[in-house]
C-alpha cells in the first residue's frame, strides 16, 4: 500500500537499535523537564521546590506560600498529566499504524478525538447531571460511536487501510460539523467547552492523574500483550492468515483498545490531536525498526513531544498577555511539521488512495447526458423561484408573487446567486481533483485548498483588524494560494503525485484546526463570529459580490471544460500521458492551480467546510456521467442544486435565526458521502 | 435609558440570562443572532434606526439600505470605552431628538456613583482592589481588565481594580485561577450566572481553597452585568457591587 511499508518488509527487519533514537529521545525530555523546572527552581531554590510535595492536602490553615500550592496542585500534576498522556497516546498511536499499516494513521483519523468531543457538548447541553455522573463514559461512548461508525462502514473491505483513513476523516469532518452547529447556538454557555476542545492540561489538584493513570495503565499493558500477534501484521495480513492469525478480530481488539485509551484521555483535558500520529512517525524517522521499538520509543517521544508541547502552550500563554493558549493547539504546531517531515521522505508510488479500494471500482451504469441536464435544470429553476418566492416572515410564511420580487430580491437573489456559483465551483474542482488523483474520495476540502483560506481568515481576526468584505476576499484568496504554493514545493519532487497532496491538505487541516481552537479559546464575539464563517454562512453577500463571483466562476468553469481533455489522458498514467503529447507536469500544475482558485472563490461564500466538492463529482458518476467532460458539467449543476438547497433551507428553517448553509451542506453531504461509501463496499 | 423601546432585538433568549437590565418587553421581536441577525426580518421590521456596533461592519451597506444606521464601536483598539460609551449615548440622543434625556441618564448615573461611593465609603470599604470575574469553568475566569468597560463602575466607587494588566479588545484576559494566588488583600467578585455545580467544585479544589482571596473570605457574588455593553452596564454594576460588598464576603460563589 505505502511504498515505507512495503519497503520494510522487502528488506528483513534490523533489530539493531540506531543510537539517534534514545539520544534524541533524551535530549526531547532533558530539554522539556529542564524548561519546565527551571523557572521554579531561579524563583525559589531546590529545597523550596521539594518542600511543595510534602503540602499538607487536607490542612489548609498554616497557609503555605501560594508558590508552593501552585507547585504540588497544578505544575506537578500537569506534568504528571502531560507525561502520562503523551505516553499513552504515542503507545496508542503506534498500534494504530501497525495494524491499519499505515504510517499516517491516528486516534483523530478514526474520528475518537471528534467523537468524545461531540458526546460532550451534546451531554453539556441536555444531559448535564449525566456529565457530572461520569464524564469518562460520555466520551467512551462518543469515541466509540465515532470509531464503531468508521468500522462499520469499511467492515465489508476488510478495513482496507486507506478506507479506514478516509472513512474516519468523513466522520470527523461530519461530528465536527455537528460540533460547530452546537457551538453556534449556544457559544455563551459552552465557553468551558471552547478550552476544553482545544486541549487544555491545566489541573487543579492530583484527581484527574489519579483517574487516569490506573486507565492508562491497564489499556497500555493490554496492547503491549497484543504485540505478539501484532508482530505476524508486520508480514502483511494475507502471511498472517496463513499463520492462523485471525486478522480481523485482532485488528478489533486493538482498535477497541486504542478508542478507549483515547476516550480516557479526551475526557480529562479535551481533544490533544496529532500527538498519537506524530510520535511514531518520528519514532520511525530516527529509526526504530522492529515493533517492539516501535512501540517503546513512540510512547517515550510521545511523553517527550506533549511535554515540550505543554511547556509551550504555558510560554504562549505568557506572551499573549495571559490569554490562554491550550496545549491542545501548541501540540499541532509541532505535529504539523512532523507530518510535513514524514511526507517528504516517504518514497513517490504510483498507487493513489482508493485506488484498491471498493468505491474507486464502483462504476454505475451510463446514462444519456441531456435528460439529467434537463432535469437537473429544471429542479434549479424550481428551488431558485421557492428561495425567492416562499419564505417565513416575522408573521408567517409569505408567497411573494415574481412581480413583487424585486421588494424581496436585496435579501434573497444575492445569497441564492453567490450559493449556486459557490456550488458549481466546488463541483468543478472537486471533480478536477479526484480525476486527477484518481480518487472518487478526494475533495478540495481534504486538498487543504478551502483550509487555507480559512487559516489566513483565523489569522486576520487574531489581529484583531476591523474586516471589511474585501479584505476578506484577498486575505482569504491568498491563503488558500499558499497552501497551494506549499503543496506544490512539498510533491515538485514527486511530480505533482496526487497521494502527497491529499495527506499534505489533511496535515494542514488540522493546522488550520488548532488555529481556530487558538482563536476560539481566547472567547469572545470573535469566536462566534469565526464560528459563523467557518460555517459557510451566504447571509451578507452583496449583490455585486454574487455577480462578481458568478461571472468569475462562469470563466474558470469555461477553462475547466477547456481542459478537460488533460482530465482524460493524466489518469493514464504518466508515460501514456507523455506519448499522447501532454506536457504532464506543466498540464497537472494548470489543473490544481485551476481547482485552487475555484475553491477559494467558493470558500469565501461557503466557508471550508461543505461536502459539495466531494459529493457534487460523486453524484456525478452515480448518474452516470464517466467521460470528464460530462462529468463536469454534471458536477457544476448538482453542486449548483445542493448549495441552493443549502442556503434556502438555511434561511428559513429557524427564521429568524439563520443557519450557515455550508454547514447544512456538509451535514447533508456527509451523511451522504456515509451512506453511499458503505453501499458501495456491499457491491 | 432614553424612554425608547426598540422595534426588534437580536438574541432576544440571551437577554434576560447576560444582561437583564433595562428591562425589555416581552412583545419585541426577535432578529436573530447578534452576530448574523436576519436582514429580511429587520426590513420587515420598517424601523426608523438601526443601532449596530463595529463587529457588523460588514453587513453596514445592506443595513443602510433597510434604514439610517449608526454604529456604535465603543469598543475600539487603544480606546476608553466608558467615554466613547458616553459620547455615543449622548449622540444616540441627539439622533433620536432626545438629548435632554440623554444627559439626563448620564447625570443619573454620575449621581449613582457618587452615592454608592460615598456608601462605601462610610462602610470603609473602599481600600482593597477588587477583581471582577466571570466564571468560565472551576479553574479558568475572564476577567475585567482596566481597558474594560466595567473599569469605569470600580473608578466611580473610587475601587482599584486588582487586575492591572490591559485585557483584549473587549477588556478582559482568560486566566486560570493561578493569576490570583499572588494577589493577596484583594476581593473577588464573581459575576452571574456561573454554571450549575461551580461551587461544589471549587469546595473540592485545594487550589480554589488555598487561593488568598478564599481562605481570607473575600469573595463576592452579583447578579449578571453585561460586561460588554454601553453605559447602564456601568451603572447596574455600580449598584450591585456597592450591595454585594456591604452585604459583606463569603468564601465560595453560589
Amino acid at each position: 500500500m505505502f511504498a515505507e511499508v512495503s519497503s520494510a518488509h522487502a528488506t528483513a527487519p534490523r533489530s539493531g537499535l540506531p543510537l539517534r533514537l534514545p539520544l534524541a529521545a533524551a535530549m526531547l525530555w532533558a530539554v522539556a523537564c529542564a524548561i519546565t523546572v527551571m523557572p521554579w527552581l531561579d524563583q525559589m531554590g531546590l529545597s523550596a521546590f521539594l518542600q511543595a510535595f510534602a503540602l499538607d492536602t487536607v490542612d489548609t490553615s498554616d497557609n503555605p506560600g501560594y508558590d508552593q500550592v501552585m507547585i504540588y496542585y497544578s505544575w506537578a500534576p500537569r506534568f504528571a498529566m502531560a507525561i502520562l498522556i503523551g505516553l499513552g497516546l504515542g503507545l496508542a498511536g503506534a498500534v494504530l499504524q501497525q495494524v491499519l499499516g499505515n504510517p499516517l494513521a491516528s486516534p483523530t483519523t478514526l474520528g475518537v478525538e471528534s467523537g468524545a468531543q461531540l458526546s460532550i457538548a451534546v451531554t453539556t447541553l441536555y444531559a448535564p447531571a449525566l456529565l457530572a455522573l461520569s464524564p469518562d463514559f460520555v466520551a467512551v461512548a462518543g469515541g466509540l460511536l465515532a470509531a464503531g461508525l468508521v468500522v462499520a462502514l469499511t467492515w465489508k473491505l476488510g478495513f482496507s487501510p486507506v478506507t479506514v483513513i478516509l472513512a474516519g476523516l468523513v466522520i470527523s469532518f461530519f461530528l465536527g460539523a455537528l460540533n460547530t452547529a452546537f457551538l453556534l447556538f449556544h457559544g455563551e454557555y459552552l465557553g468551558n467547552l471552547f478550552i476544553w476542545g482545544a486541549g487544555s492540561l491545566v489541573q487543579n489538584d492530583w484527581s484527574q492523574f489519579m483517574e487516569l493513570w490506573p486507565r492508562v495503565l491497564v489499556v497500555g499493558i493490554a496492547l503491549v500483550l497484543l504485540m505478539k500477534p501484532l508482530q505476524l501484521l508486520q508480514l502483511g495480513a494475507g502471511s498472517a492468515r496463513s499463520l492462523g492469525a485471525n486478522v480481523g478480530a485482532l485488528r478489533l481488539l486493538a482498535l477497541l483498545l486504542v478508542v478507549l485509551m483515547t476516550a480516557f484521555v479526551v475526557s480529562r483535558v479535551g481533544v490533544v490531536a496529532f500527538i498519537g500520529l506524530a510520535a511514531p512517525v518520528l519514532a520511525r524517522l530516527l529509526g526504530a525498526r522492529t515493533l517492539a521499538q516501535k512501540l517503546v520509543w513512540s510512547a517515550l517521544l510521545g511523553g517527550g513531544l506533549l511535554l515540550l508541547a505543554d511547556v509551550l502552550a504555558q510560554w504562549a500563554t505568557g506572551w499573549t498577555d495571559g490569554k490562554l493558549v491550550p496545549t491542545g493547539t501548541a501540540t499541532a504546531l509541532i505535529g504539523g511539521p512532523v507530518i510535513l517531515l514524514a511526507l517528504r521522505t516517504m518514497k513517490n508510488d504510483r498507487h493513489m488512495p482508493g485506488e484498491n479500494s471498493g468505491p474507486a471500482r464502483f462504476i454505475p451504469k451510463r446514462y444519456p447526458l441531456k435528460p439529467i441536464l434537463v432535469v437537473g435544470g429544471a429542479l434549479l429553476v424550481a428551488v431558485a423561484v421557492l428561495s425567492l418566492g416562499w419564505a417565513p416572515g416575522l408573521e408567517g410564511w409569505r408567497w411573494t408573487a415574481p412581480a413583487n420580487w424585486q421588494d424581496v430580491m436585496p435579501w434573497r437573489g444575492p445569497r441564492l446567486l453567490a450559493a449556486m456559483a459557490a456550488g458549481v465551483a466546488l463541483g468543478l474542482a472537486g471533480t478536477i481533483i479526484q480525476r486527477l488523483t484518481g480518487n472518487v474520495m478526494a475533495s478540495p476540502e481534504i486538498l487543504g485548498i478551502s483550509s487555507g483560506a480559512a487559516l489566513a481568515m483565523v489569522a486576520l481576526t487574531l489581529l484583531g483588524a476591523d474586516q471589511s468584505r474585501s479584505i476578506q476576499l484577498l486575505t482569504g484568496g491568498a491563503g488558500g494560494a499558499a497552501v497551494l504554493l506549499l503543496l506544490l514545493a512539498l510533491s515538485r519532487r514527486h511530480q505533482f503525485s496526487g497521494h502527497q497532496l491529499l495527506l499534505g491538505g489533511v496535515a494542514i487541516y488540522v493546522f488550520m484546526d488548532a488555529g481556530l481552537r487558538l482563536v476560539l479559546a481566547g472567547g469572545g464575539t470573535d469566536a462566534v463570529r469565526l464560528l459563523n464563517w467557518m460555517a459557510g454562512s451566504t447571509w451578507l453577500v452583496t449583490g455585486p459580490e454574487a455577480i462578481s463571483l458568478a461571472a468569475i466562476t462562469l470563466v474558470l468553469a469555461v477553462v475547466a471544460l477547456m481542459g478537460s481533455r488533460a482530465l482524460v489522458i493524466l489518469p493514464l498514467g504518466s508515460s501514456s500521458a507523455r506519448s499522447l503529447g501532454l506536457p504532464v507536469s506543466k498540464a497537472r500544475l494548470l489543473l490544481l492551480l485551476l481547482a485552487a482558485f475555484l475553491t477559494a472563490a467558493a470558500t469565501m461564500v461557503i466557508g471550508p467546510l461543505s461536502f459539495v466538492g466531494l459529493m457534487a463529482p460523486h453524484l456525478a458518476r452515480v448518474l452516470g456521467q464517466q467521460s470528464a467532460i460530462r462529468q463536469l458539467l454534471v458536477a457544476a449543476l448538482v453542486g449548483a442544486l445542493l448549495l441552493a438547497g443549502a442556503d434556502y433551507l438555511a434561511r428559513v428553517v429557524m427564521f429568524p435565526y439563520q443557519l450557515p448553509a455550508g454547514l447544512l451542506a456538509a451535514l447533508v453531504g456527509g451523511g451522504y458521502f456515509l451512506w453511499g461509501m458503505s453501499r458501495h463496499g456491499r457491491a | 435609558m432614553l424612554g425608547v423601546v426598540p422595534v426588534g432585538i437580536a438574541d432576544k433568549s440571551g437577554y434576560p440570562v447576560w444582561v437583564q437590565e433595562p428591562e425589555l418587553p416581552d412583545y419585541v421581536p426577535n432578529v436573530g443572532m447578534r452576530s448574523a441577525p436576519s436582514l429580511e426580518a429587520i426590513a420587515e421590521l420598517q424601523p426608523d434606526l438601526i443601532v449596530t456596533s463595529g463587529q457588523l461592519a460588514p453587513a453596514w451597506e445592506q443595513l443602510r439600505d433597510i434604514a439610517p444606521t449608526y454604529v456604535i464601536s465603543v469598543y475600539d483598539q487603544g480606546a476608553q470605552p466608558f467615554a466613547r460609551a458616553r459620547d455615543m449615548l449622548l449622540a444616540l440622543g441627539g439622533i433620536l431628538d432626545r438629548q435632554e434625556q440623554a444627559r439626563q441618564a448620564l447625570a443619573d448615573l454620575d449621581q449613582e456613583l457618587a452615592e454608592n461611593r460615598a456608601r462605601l465609603e462610610a462602610a470603609g470599604l473602599t481600600g482593597k482592589p477588587v477583581a471582577l470575574v466571570n466564571f468560565m469553568d472551576a479553574r479558568h475566569v475572564r476577567v475585567n481588565a482596566p481597558n474594560g468597560q466595567l473599569q469605569a463602575a470600580l473608578e466611580g466607587l473610587g475601587l482599584d481594580n486588582a487586575w492591572t494588566e490591559p485585557g483584549n479588545f473587549w477588556g478582559f484576559s482568560m486566566v486560570g485561577l493561578e493569576a490570583f494566588g499572588d494577589l493577596a488583600g484583594i476581593r473577588l467578585v464573581a459575576i452571574s450566572p456561573v454554571a450549575p455545580g461551580l461551587a461544589a467544585q471549587l469546595e473540592q479544589s485545594p487550589f480554589w481553597r488555598y487561593l488568598p482571596v478564599v481562605s481570607s473570605g473575600e469573595i463576592y457574588q452579583v447578579e449578571p452585568v453585561w460586561a460588554y455593553g454601553g453605559v447602564h452596564s456601568v451603572k447596574r454594576m455600580a449598584r450591585l457591587l456597592t450591595e454585594a460588598l456591604l452585604a459583606g464576603g463569603q468564601s465560595n460563589v453560589r
